[in-house]
């Protein structure tokens, strides 16, 4: 069984990179390729990112809680936020010709499709993620 | 992060050194906005120095681009990255941009 490690930040946007460079880190010992180091770094922050400004509202006193494990074959990246959730089953579709041009909704999608796994908690203030390593 | 911007055969061309993501954003749509007030009407975006862009930084070249048809102008992007390139393929961008490999042919082809 892997440690989990929790990190706790508040809702501030300069605080986003420090929680994916800290799980990178982490991972360096397994020696991870670029593709894999791209997809976890963009898929955090992108996790992160959604839970400060649509989950918390950007409000600096709400926090964001990350736990995460590393396994040998994978990583696995909790991020929840104090908000009220979403419908994460019903989000528009940003590759839509109507949504194509709007200036926010790939967030998810992104995530959905350089992750393995990927579930919402209900009332969706909580989204696990888990990437193979090899 | 950073934009130059040159010009190529009576082409202007930035070159954006940097990640492009939330929190580089603001700066470069400053940047462009400067080219934009100018009426700019085709600008090459050369993204050989870029190898980290968010869905914030796909929403600020997004925005440039709006921002540009509503004028007449044109963008278009070259030498990107793999990987970047497999960003704008899962957001579908790829449709919506003129992407090109090499910024030589972005320039000398736009028509």
């Amino acid at each position: 069984m892997a440690d989990k490690i929790f990190i706790k930040i508040p809702s501030e946007i300069r605080s986003i990179k420090n929680v994916s460079s800290r799980i990178l880190a982490d991972l360096e010992p397994h020696g991870l390729d670029d593709d894999h180091i791209f997809d976890i770094r963009l898929c955090v922050d992108e996790a992160v990112r959604n839970a400060i400004v649509h989950g918390n509202k950007s409000k600096k006193r709400l926090s964001v809680s990350i736990a995460y494990s590393i396994y040998p074959d994978r990583v696995e990246v909790e991020v929840s936020d104090e908000g009220a959730g979403f419908d994460y089953d019903n989000l528009p579709d940003p590759t839509t010709e109507e949504n194509i041009m709007r200036n926010s909704g790939r967030g998810v999608l992104i995530i959905r499709k350089l992750m393995d796994r990927v579930e919402f908690r209900a009332p969706g203030n909580v989204v696990r993620m888990v990437k193979y390593l090899k | 992060m950073t934009v130059k911007t040159d010009t190529k055969s009576g082409l202007l061309v930035c070159q954006i050194e940097g990640d492009i993501d939330i929190n580089s954003s603001p700066d470069i749509k400053k940047a462009f906005d400067k080219l934009i007030s100018k009426r700019s009407p085709k600008i090459v975006v050369n993204l050989s120095g870029v190898s980290y862009v968010d869905s914030s930084g796909l929403a600020t070249l997004v925005e440039i681009l709006k921002n540009m048809r509503a004028y007449g102008g044109r963008i278009r992007l070259s030498n990107l990255s793999p990987r970047v390139k497999g960003l704008f393929e899962i957001t579908k961008l790829d449709k919506l941009f003129e992407i090109l490999q090499e910024e030589e042919e972005a320039v000398t082809t736009f028509i």
